[in-house]
């Protein structure tokens, strides 16, 4: 039973948010809320844990965005999901180095919303053609920048390298590279699993872990700016 | 200017020197203690012109060319001169000049012979001053002085006073005339070469280019350079006692180059006034050439026929011609012109004054000159002249810096305008770029989203639709505005990226029908030439020609195909559906989507039969 809290400002949309968690006996709604500051309320009280956050980016008092990085500190174990009109990639992206770990299109039926909440705590997390060119382009241009000394032809660094206490974990393994070159071209799960000889489960883990680690390299790379920046102490 | 100070020290101190020698003798000879040098003047003289001799009593100096104008000759002159008692100390004899060759004896012994007695127009030996030591032997109480010269026509022959005495209180004369006749000259006629060279390699070396390609020198230069060229000649000549031509015709250089040096510095002032042009610098240039070219006429005419009287007016008219263009020259320097005129005016006045001092003296008066003090003054010019061309060569240096300069300057302002154009230039792009992007969203509004709405509204105004109809409806709406979505950010012409991302978006729709898909996309080179608009005109077409299979064909399977053909890109997308008759005439959608391929310069084909239906987007690379 994975318990959820739902952020969304527009009374109907929560409704059927909730409509479409009591479909499934495996979901417990724990409370939704409309605003930041109630999300934070109740995210600091925090009785029981929070497993699944669903939130929407765009709330009267603030960002979403900023309830997805609290409910992370705070909640370790919990898993953010994204409201999102449109699944455009600039707030996706944006989501996912905030930390959350899929999204949801407020047009999707209400079947599939539970499925999805479902299917990204068993491992899947969606990801489109588009964020896969986007991260692809993104670490590609890292991998070529001149800071790095020795690039490694089996994985593309997601950190600069004057930063190494994150090097390891910010890696893009190879294996992930290969999937999300495939994702980037079109091709879905079940036929990167086939073509690759890996169970759907594999491709959907890779998807995952790319996700915690696009979370913690930009966390990382903010912690490296402000400390360059000085705006934090040196350690 | 350090020459001239020098000289009006000297000048001083010989002043000083000959009232000291004055009391001096004064006091020697009314002591009579010791002995004191003497001053010869009375002679008597036996001189031979032409075979007719002569016997007379003269008064030195005798200047041969005043008392026998045009004509040589010898003479012997006969000096005597008393002793109160015999010397101790070394005695001497001072003569400033003696010649042109000469032989001297005191009491019947040789002191000194220079030059061929006999044969006239040989080697000059008389420039320089003569200090001739007096062996004590020879000297006697009564003592008598024989001097024989051989003088040549207009060659400065005849014999000074002659001064005799203790070598020590001589000496300083000898040293005084020798030290302005030889040392004096040499100094004049190395600065004047200097000079003369220095322009001379400017004149040489600094050259420009005209637009017309001819290479332009500066003449002030070579004015200068000719100028003090001759002027080192001419004051050299004094130290020539074997000249390489017999007189007269030696007689004509040292007067072409007093002449030469007059008139190239009269040239080198005009150049400075800059008043090439005008009719009357033009009548003045050619009247000073004039005069030039007659330079050697007058001076072989004067000194070969003896006519002195030619040479003298041809350097009056010389200095006529100088002592005019000096006084317009002056008054114009100091009206108009700046310091460069101004000092070379002063060089002028002083040459042209010191000039007619010295014709008067060497043509007119019959006194022996010490010297010619045009040597020396003409160092002004020398300075002034090294001073302006120094000066034009620093300012024409300026100016080739300067124009560097504003060279570089107007290639920063080119290169700004050229930079502020490009701006201009990227703005209109950028505005292009924005009011492209406009169309394509309005197109999209009023095709897709705008459309479906609309059709929606109809649907429930007409009563009888069905729900899941007007969700469709409003499906496909939602679908084309996350499409319209995409598509700002797909990148131009890569086609892979644009089918990947119209399959994911589908994807509930293609799980929602029983139709499986296959995928068939390569990774395709990007299609430089589409554009924004393009892309999402191309993923419209596809977009359409998927909702007609799922919508409308019935199909078991599709397969969307993408592949690299030699023209450029082909997208196919192939059913297994009912098909339908290509002939009728063409349904909304198939008509937009041939508008479209028309618009990005593709070929639409559709083949139908059943159980294939074919819709083929061939795109070209060019």
């Amino acid at each position: 039973m994975w318990h959820v809290l739902i952020v969304e400002d527009d009374p109907l949309m929560r409704d059927f948010f909730a409509d479409s968690l009591s479909r499934s006996d495996q979901l417990h709604l724990l409370a939704s809320v409309g605003t930041v500051a109630e999300a934070f309320g109740y995210l600091h009280a925090s009785a029981p844990v929070v497993d699944v956050l669903l939130v929407d980016l765009g709330l009267p008092d603030g960002n979403g965005l900023d309830v997805i990085r609290f409910a992370c500190q705070r909640h370790p174990a919990c898993e953010p999901l994204v409201i999102s009109m449109f699944g455009d990639e600039d707030n996706v992206l944006a989501s996912i180095e905030a930390g959350a770990l899929g999204y949801i299109h407020k047009d999707a039926v209400p079947g599939d919303i539970a499925q999805t909440i479902l299917d990204m705590k068993a491992g899947a997390s969606p990801i489109s053609p588009m964020i896969a060119r986007r991260v692809l382009a993104k670490y590609r241009a890292i991998h070529t920048a001149p800071t790095v000394a020795a690039p490694e032809a089996e994985a593309l660094p997601l950190a600069p390298s004057a930063h190494p206490a994150t090097k390891e974990r910010a890696m893009l393994s190879a294996r992930e590279q290969d999937v999300l070159v495939l994702i980037e071209r079109g091709f879905s799960y079940n036929e990167i699993a086939r073509l690759r000889a890996v169970s759907v489960h594999t491709v959907q883990t890779h998807i995952k872990s790319l996700y915690s680690k696009l979370a913690v390299h930009s966390r990382s790379e903010a912690v490296f700016e402000a400390t360059r920046m000085g705006l934090l102490p040196r350690s | 200017m350090r020459l001239a100070w020098n000289f009006s020290r000297v000048v001083q101190r010989a002043v000083v020197g000959g009232r000291l020698f004055l009391w001096l003798w004064l006091a020697l000879a009314c002591g009579g203690l010791h002995a004191q040098p003497q001053t010869l003047t009375q002679a008597q003289a036996t001189v031979t012109v032409r075979g007719v001799s002569v016997q007379k009593a003269v008064v030195l100096p005798y200047v041969w060319d005043s008392q026998h104008k045009g004509a040589p000759g010898q003479a012997s002159f006969k000096l005597t001169f008393d002793l109160p008692q015999l010397p101790s100390e070394p005695w001497g004899l001072y003569v400033q000049r003696m010649g042109n060759a000469y032989d001297i004896r005191l009491n019947g012994d040789l002191l000194e012979q220079g030059g061929d007695l006999q044969r006239f127009n040989q080697g000059d030996a008389g420039h320089m001053p003569r200090l001739l030591n007096i062996p004590q032997s020879v000297l006697s109480l009564h003592n008598t002085l024989s001097v024989f010269i051989r003088a040549d026509a207009g060659r400065h022959g005849g014999l000074s006073r002659l001064v005799v005495g203790p070598v020590d209180e001589i000496q300083p004369m000898y040293r005084q005339a020798h030290l302005w006749l030889s040392t004096g000259t040499l100094l004049v006629t190395g600065f004047s070469l200097v000079v003369g060279l220095v322009a001379m390699a400017l004149w040489a070396t600094q050259v420009q280019v005209g637009l017309d390609g001819r290479v332009r020198r500066e003449p002030l230069y070579l004015y200068a350079a000719l100028a003090e060229l001759a002027w080192s000649l001419r004051v050299v000549n004094g130290h020539i006692e074997s000249p390489p031509l017999p007189w007269p015709w030696w007689g004509v250089p040292p007067v072409v180059a007093l002449g030469a040096w007059g008139v190239f510095m009269v040239f080198f002032c005009l150049e400075l006034t800059g008043w090439r042009r005008t009719l009357l610098v033009v009548g003045f240039r050619r009247w000073l050439v004039l005069l030039l070219v007659l330079g050697p006429v007058a001076a072989i005419w004067a000194l070969g026929w003896g006519q002195p009287l030619i040479l003298t007016l041809w350097y009056g008219a010389l200095g006529a011609s100088f002592l005019a263009f000096g006084l317009w020259f002056v008054v114009y320097a100091a009206r108009l012109a700046g310091m460069q005129q101004r000092l070379v005016a002063l060089a002028v006045a002083t040459n042209v004054l010191v000039g007619l001092r010295d014709l008067y003296v060497f043509r007119i008066d019959p006194a022996y000159p010490s010297n010619s003090l045009l040597y020396y003054t003409s160092v002004l010019f020398g300075l002034t002249l090294g001073y302006v061309v120094i000066e034009r060569f620093r300012e024409v240096s300026a100016q080739a810096r300067e124009l560097m300069g504003s060279l570089t300057s107007r290639v920063a302002e080119r290169e700004r305008e050229l930079n502020s154009s490009y701006q201009r230039l990227e703005l209109l792009a950028r505005e292009q770029a924005r009011a492209s992007e406009r169309t394509r969203i309005l197109r999209d509004m009023h095709d897709g989203v705008g459309s479906h709405i609309s059709t929606a509204i109809r649907q429930l105004q007409s009563g009888c639709a069905r729900d899941e109809d007007v969700l469709q409806t409003l499906r496909d709406s939602m679908d084309q505005l996350k499409l319209t979505i995409d598509a700002m950010h797909l990148p131009h012409g890569d086609v892979t990226a644009m089918l990947a991302n119209l399959r994911y978006r589908l994807e509930p729709r293609f799980a929602a029908s029983d139709v499986a898909l296959q995928w068939a996309v390569d990774l395709l080179v990007p299609v430089q030439r589409l554009d924004g608009l393009a892309m999402r005109h191309l993923q419209f077409m596809v977009f359409e020609a998927l909702s007609n299979v799922l919508q409308h064909a019935r199909a078991v399977w599709l397969r969307i195909e993408a592949d690299q053909v030699p023209q450029g890109v082909r997208i196919r997308i192939v059913d297994s559906g009912q098909g339908f008759d290509v002939g009728l005439p063409p349904r909304k959608g198939l008509a937009s989507m041939r508008e479209r391929a028309s618009a990005i310069g593709a070929q639409l084909t559709v083949t139908s039969a059943m159980g294939r239906t074919v819709v083929e987007i061939s795109i070209p690379r060019g």
